[in-house]
Order: C-alpha cells, then structure tokens, then sequence
C-alpha cells in the first residue's frame, strides 16, 4: 500500500513525525552518551550506547522509508504530543552516572525501550485509523523484540551492586 | 531582525564534543537552545552566545554560533555591550550559579535594571562542579556533601527569581534540565521578549549533587499564566518552592538605550580601533 499523498493533518502523519522524532531523539541521546562516557573513560557502557545510537538511527531510516512522498506536520520541539517530558525512547539524564555498569546502562536502555513499546501499542489501540493502526502497531512489535533481545544479553552479564554516585575524590583545596 | 531559516537543532550544534559528566543537566539546556534555534528560524551567523567561566560557561563553544567564552562573573557585562553595540545581533549569555549571582552578582542586578534586549540563561546547579563540588550562592544552608563546608554552608541561599525581580528584570522564568523541550519553548519565548529575559533552570549536576535527581519529583509546571503585577510575583517568589516552571513574570517597559539614541559614535569607535591595532 502506497501512503503517498497523506494529508500533513492526517492521523498517519502525526503518528509518523512523531515515530521519527521519538527515533531521532533517541539517536541523539545514546550519541551524546556515548561520547560522555568514553569521556570519562567507561568504554564498555560507552561502547553499549554507541550500539544503541547505531539501532535508533536504522529505525530512523526504516520510518523516513515508510514516509517517502508523504507530507508530515512540521513541528517544533515543544509541539510534540508526549506521555512525560521527553520523547518515549530518549534516556533521562537524571538516570545516568558516568559511573554506571553496562548492566545499568542495558537496563536502562530496556525502559527505553518498553516506553517506547507502550507509546506505539497506546496510539495503535487510541486509533481509529487501519493504516496507523497497522504502523503502530508494527513498530510496536519490534520494541518489544528489542526489548526481548536486551534481555537476553543482560542475562549473561553477572548481577551487580547498586549505582555508588556519591563522588569519593578528595576536594579540591587551592592554598 | 530574524531571517525564517529551516534548520534541525542538531545543525546548530558545532562539532566540539561536551566535556560535562554524563548525566549532566548542562546538557539538557544546549540541546534547549539548539531546538529553540531550530524553532525560531534563528540565523547563527547573527547569533552570539556569551558566558563567564565554569561548567556551564563552555556552552557556547558547543553551538554552531558565535560565541565568546569571556571572564569569570563578566559573561552579562560582555553581552550587554554587544547588543547595543550590536542591536541587529540574538544575544544569548549563558552561565552557572557560581558565575551569575556571587563573582558576576552586580552585573546580574545591573542586567536586570537596564533591560537590554537580550536573554541570560542562569543554569543554576547549587554547586560549584570545575572546582569540585563548593557550595555556591544558591546551595541549601544544609548542604554538608563538601568536606569544605561540613556542617553546610550555614548562610541562605539567593533567591535568583526574587533578585531579578526586584533588580528590574521584565520577563522571568524558570526550567528544569529534565525537560527539555518545555525549556526550547521558554528559551524561544525569551528571545522573542522585547527586553532583557531571565531564564533560571535547574541543570542538575549528577557528581557533586546526587540527590538532585529528586528534583524530577518535586518540579512542579506552573498551570496559571504568567503574572504582571510585581507585588504579586515578589509574594511568589518570597515563599514558592523554587521548583516551579514556566513563564513567572511578564511586563513590557522600554529596554535601554532608548530608541534613536545615538551611543556609538563611529568616528569615535574607529579611533580607538585603530588604537588597538599592532
């Protein structure tokens, strides 16, 4: 089925502006963490988020695919229609230390991916539109295998103790 | 005046790669002023960002801009220059809590009174973060986390949005670094504002401060609009939280220099170039 011509006030095209935003975000995010992290010298989360950038910028493409041709709503960052703050997939900064485990960076990563998981599965079911319904609940389908995969890799890593975020450095004394 | 411009915020960014802790609500603010740069349409060749020394003071180094990275507490006294000097120029000063209300105290006051079309972004972290973790004019009299100040810094903190208004300022309000998008909106509304616009946001910083990731739970997004009458906003800001956001405070009044005041005299400014040259 071809979506060419989609009214830019239609429901499909929010959805989709706002599937590429939701997927742009998270690119940005997991990028700017990553080089935070190698930064501060934690390769292996570093390493995890990069990763993750990697995978939001092929689900970026795989959404800019799907609107080729299509007239989407132009938006300004404070016009999207979110469940919280931010665009479901993007990491709160709130929730990082450059301190963290992969363990913590995957876990977090998951809850990315499960809000994203509930925003799809949310508009899917909120729609009364079949193609959107179908899109949405497409792209919901594969969080959720995203998901199962971070499962499975967080399986094998060794359980860990809580995040220490109290910094321990001595302070810095000037005479 | 401003050219429409369709840009993406991550075009506004420079290729420079912020050094701040991961986590750090310094980051939540540059990406911020990127999407309101992207939201307004702003051209960045006539852009400048200006700040002091600290943290968040390296901001403009990251933003596809101009930018002056200048001297410890002087980012607004900069700023302010260049807009008169300039008027056809967006200027935004930037710095950290430390930067604007304890070594650049007088010149945010000043800032304040004069209104001069510009915006400064205060990203106010109760912390001195470059130096390790001090307590600033803004850190809880209880703060004991410094082995600088063990017991707390025993004096009570400033009050930016109460300073700024009884200082003058037309246009308060305040964000938090954990929602960025609502501060794009502030940060594109302030630099709309014909005057000078003060925006305090809490930017968390997640070494020296951890128990600032509470701060999500208690921000509180104001629902009523923003008020005008200075008896009422100086009641607000005396006894609120400090966490609430949005637009506090709006009035108009004339910015300075007036309209049609002649303050650069060209012959004058290029005497004094040329004295500069070697």
């Amino acid at each position: 089925m071809s979506m060419t011509g989609t009214d830019a006030g239609s429901e499909l095209a929010s959805f989709l502006a706002h599937s590429l935003e939701l997927e742009a975000e998270a690119r940005e995010r997991y990028g700017e963490l990553a080089e935070s992290m190698a930064g501060h010298r934690n390769q292996p989360v570093a390493d995890f988020f990069r990763r993750m950038a990697t995978e939001a910028e092929h689900h970026l493409q795989e959404v800019a695919e799907l609107a080729v041709g299509m007239a989407l709503p132009e938006l300004k960052a404070w016009e999207f229609d979110w469940p919280e703050a931010e665009a479901p997939e993007t990491s709160s900064y709130e929730a990082l230390h450059y301190r963290m485990s992969l363990r913590q960076a995957m876990q977090l990563a998951l809850e990315n991916e499960c809000a994203a998981e509930r925003y799809y599965r949310s508009f899917a079911s909120a729609s009364d539109d079949p193609d959107t319904v179908r899109v949405a609940t497409g792209f919901a389908d594969e969080e959720l295998q995203h998901a199962a995969e971070l499962e499975r890799m967080m399986a094998d890593l060794p359980e860990q103790a809580a995040l220490l975020r109290e910094e321990d450095d001595e302070p810095h004394m000037p005479e | 005046m401003m050219q429409a411009i369709k840009l993406k915020a991550k075009e506004y960014k420079s290729g420079v790669k912020p050094i701040w802790c991961p986590g750090c609500g310094h980051f939540s603010v540059l990406n911020a002023i990127t999407k309101a740069m992207a939201g307004l349409g702003i051209d960045k060749d006539n852009t400048v960002l200006v700040s002091g020394i600290g943290c968040s003071s390296r901001l403009p180094a990251y933003v596809d801009s101009y930018g002056f990275h200048g001297v410890h507490g002087r980012g607004l006294a900069i700023a302010q220059g260049l807009k008169v000097a300039r008027p056809d120029l967006t200027v935004m000063a930037l710095g950290g809590d430390g930067d604007g209300f304890s070594i650049g105290g007088n010149h945010f006051i000043h800032a304040c009174r004069r209104n001069v079309n510009m915006t400064y972004i205060a990203m106010d972290n109760e912390v001195y973060g470059m130096t390790k973790g001090q307590a600033s004019p803004t850190t809880p009299m209880d703060w004991d986390h410094s082995k600088l100040t063990p017991h707390g810094p025993g004096v009570r903190p400033f009050k930016p949005a109460a300073l700024a208004l009884a200082a003058g300022a037309p246009w308060i309000a305040r964000a938090y670094s954990g929602n960025p998008n609502q501060m794009a909106k502030l940060i594109a509304e302030a630099v709309a504002h014909p005057g000078f616009s003060f925006l305090h946001v809490m930017s968390q910083c997640i070494t020296f401060c951890p128990e600032q990731t509470d701060w999500k739970a208690i921000v509180d997004e104001r629902a009523e609009p923003a008020l005008s009458d200075a008896d009422e906003a100086a009641r607000l800001f005396l006894h609120e939280s400090g966490f609430q956001t949005g637009l506090l405070y709006c009035e108009q009044r004339p910015t300075w220099p007036p309209a049609g005041a002649a303050i650069v005299d060209q012959d004058a400014l290029a005497g004094l170039a040329a004295s500069f040259r070697v």
